[in-house]
């Protein structure tokens, strides 16, 4: 019995000196040896990447991994690769990348300092930022009208804190999740519903009556998505960079962003003027 | 560490909230409760049968359900300028505290009921036969004796309101939980957050279990259920 308690711990020991010293691998060599470059993406997030109806595993990030990504790889490790999709959440996607089971995350993530302390980020891919969804021809029409109004957001949101701390005028509501905010904007309860703006295009998108809702206000807060990698891989981050800046050179990031974002596409969302110049601005235009 | 400055700050309004939409929420259910749990034992069919169906409508549905009822489903029933005022003025707390107040009110019916059918039958003819009417006999006879019957259930009960007030942070009532999870968010001290929380509604929870026992004590009857040697 005693030896078996010896063994047990002796085995927990090894194990707990072992997790930590996952060898830092080099993600080019990998991709080289392996010939695939493996991303954590999203299942539900469309328009970025979701299931669509023909149960294909598409939209705007992968298509921009796919088209900008892939080949600036492929050049780099010096033949052609195969790009492999994991689902990855919130919760997941940072020990997914980390222990070595995906090498680029390429979904809807924030570019936060408090993040790149423990990721690398890509160029940003797409510019976000807090905004108020509101009844058409509601008073409200950005951050300086929520005074003495009743604002929903979900708990937790960086934009709540904002309102907090900066608008205490606003009676700030704050609901566990989207679709609870949601229903009390539709009934009522309060007056408007404020989340990143993308979100509350995708919101109005799928409501019972999209005219009858508004998204408005300049972004008071900034979401910019960038694709995360493991800390310090240089040439990995060079090599993933220049996939996008050679897409924003070329204008092929602009036409993928037609495609999902245009008027005709998946989820109308027009880039604005200080967007655009803001992703022009990474690469020095 | 959590004590201090904003953290503490809102740690203790959560506390305070939780304390309010708990005290008004059992003073409903109290009453709700000694009201149904009466009306399930008198003679009277119809009474008897509007009692029953409130207890077995509000108890047997899930206590979420009924916050988003009272605040999703009845306001649209008012006029527009009353939902205005509603929501300008806390309809979420007072959503909450419906809520809890009329679903536990039907839980501690059930107890009270207990505590009136545990009393001999006898006891209610004669208080009749002393010429009191039923009100009177329920009043003045039964009620008193039952509702000291029923402190040990009772108490369970009401402990459960106390935590259950927790639900109301889906209906955005910032109440302790609420705080906690709000700490968690903005200092990403997860553990220490729920710590505080958990050892906040322990400590409400012992108090109010350490009171219940003193006036249990306190008003036993002798030969019912006072407590015998050294159980006390």
């Amino acid at each position: 019995m005693k030896k078996t308690v010896a063994v047990v711990l002796v085995l927990a020991a090894g194990l707990a000196l072992a997790g930590p010293v996952v060898a830092q691998q080099d993600t080019l060599e990998k991709i080289k040896s392996s010939g695939v470059l493996t991303i954590g993406t999203r299942t539900g997030s469309p328009p970025f990447a979701y299931i669509n109806k023909n149960n294909e595993w598409v939209g705007f990030t992968i298509d921009l991994v796919e088209m900008l990504v892939k080949p600036s790889v492929e050049k780099a490790v010096g033949k052609s690769i195969k790009v492999e999709k994991k689902e990855s959440t919130p919760p997941t996607r940072i020990p997914l990348l980390t222990s070595n089971s995906v090498d680029l995350i390429a979904g809807t993530m924030t570019d936060t300092p408090q993040r790149r302390e423990s990721v690398d980020f890509s160029l940003t891919f797409f510019y976000t930022g807090a905004q108020f969804l509101v009844k058409k021809g509601s008073p409200i029409k950005s951050i300086n009208d929520i005074g003495g109004k009743r604002i929903a957001a979900q708990q937790g949101a960086t934009n709540a804190k904002i309102i907090r701390e900066k608008y205490p005028q606003a009676q700030l509501r704050e609901f566990p999740d989207q679709p609870a905010a949601f229903q009390a904007l539709l009934q009522g309860q309060v007056d408007a519903y404020t989340n990143d703006g993308i979100q509350l295009y995708g919101l109005k998108a799928k409501a019972p009556n999209p005219n009858d809702w508004d998204v408005v206000g300049d972004f008071y807060s900034e979401e910019p998505y960038g694709m995360a990698m493991r800390k310090g891989d240089t040439k990995f981050k060079a090599a993933v960079d220049a996939g996008l800046k050679n897409g924003f050179e070329s204008g092929k990031y602009f036409e993928i962003y037609d495609k999902w974002f245009g008027p005709k596409g998946e989820l109308p969302y027009p880039m604005t003027p200080p967007v655009k110049a803001y992703l022009l601005k990474q690469i020095g235009k | 560490m959590l004590w201090t400055g904003e953290s503490g700050r809102w740690l203790l309004q959560g506390l305070l909230t939780t304390l309010e939409l708990s005290a008004l929420a059992w003073l409903l259910a109290v009453a709700l409760g000694i009201v149904a749990g009466a009306l399930r034992t008198v003679r009277f069919a119809p009474l008897r049968w509007a009692a029953t169906s409130y207890v077995e409508f509000f108890r047997n549905v899930p206590l979420l359900v009924w916050m988003f009822f009272w605040y999703f489903g009845v306001p649209p029933l008012l006029p527009r300028a009353v939902q205005d005022w509603l929501f300008n003025h806390g309809a979420e707390f007072w959503a909450g505290m419906l809520a809890l107040g009329v679903y536990h009110g039907a839980r501690i019916s059930e107890v009270i009921r207990s505590g009136i059918q545990s009393i001999p039958r006898t006891q209610f003819e004669a208080s009749v036969a002393m010429g009191l009417t039923t009100f009177q006999a329920y009043r003045l006879i039964i009620l008193p004796v039952a509702l000291r019957l029923i402190v040990p259930p009772a108490t369970n009960e009401s402990l459960n309101l106390l935590k259950n007030s927790s639900v109301a942070l889906t209906i955005s009532v910032a109440e302790l939980t609420f705080q906690t999870r709000q700490i968690e968010t903005y200092t990403a001290k997860a553990i220490e957050a729920l710590t505080a929380g958990t050892v906040i509604y322990l400590v409400l929870c012992l108090s109010i279990a350490t009171i219940m026992a003193r006036v249990e004590r306190r008003y036993a009857i002798p030969g019912l259920i006072a407590r015998v040697g050294p159980a006390a």
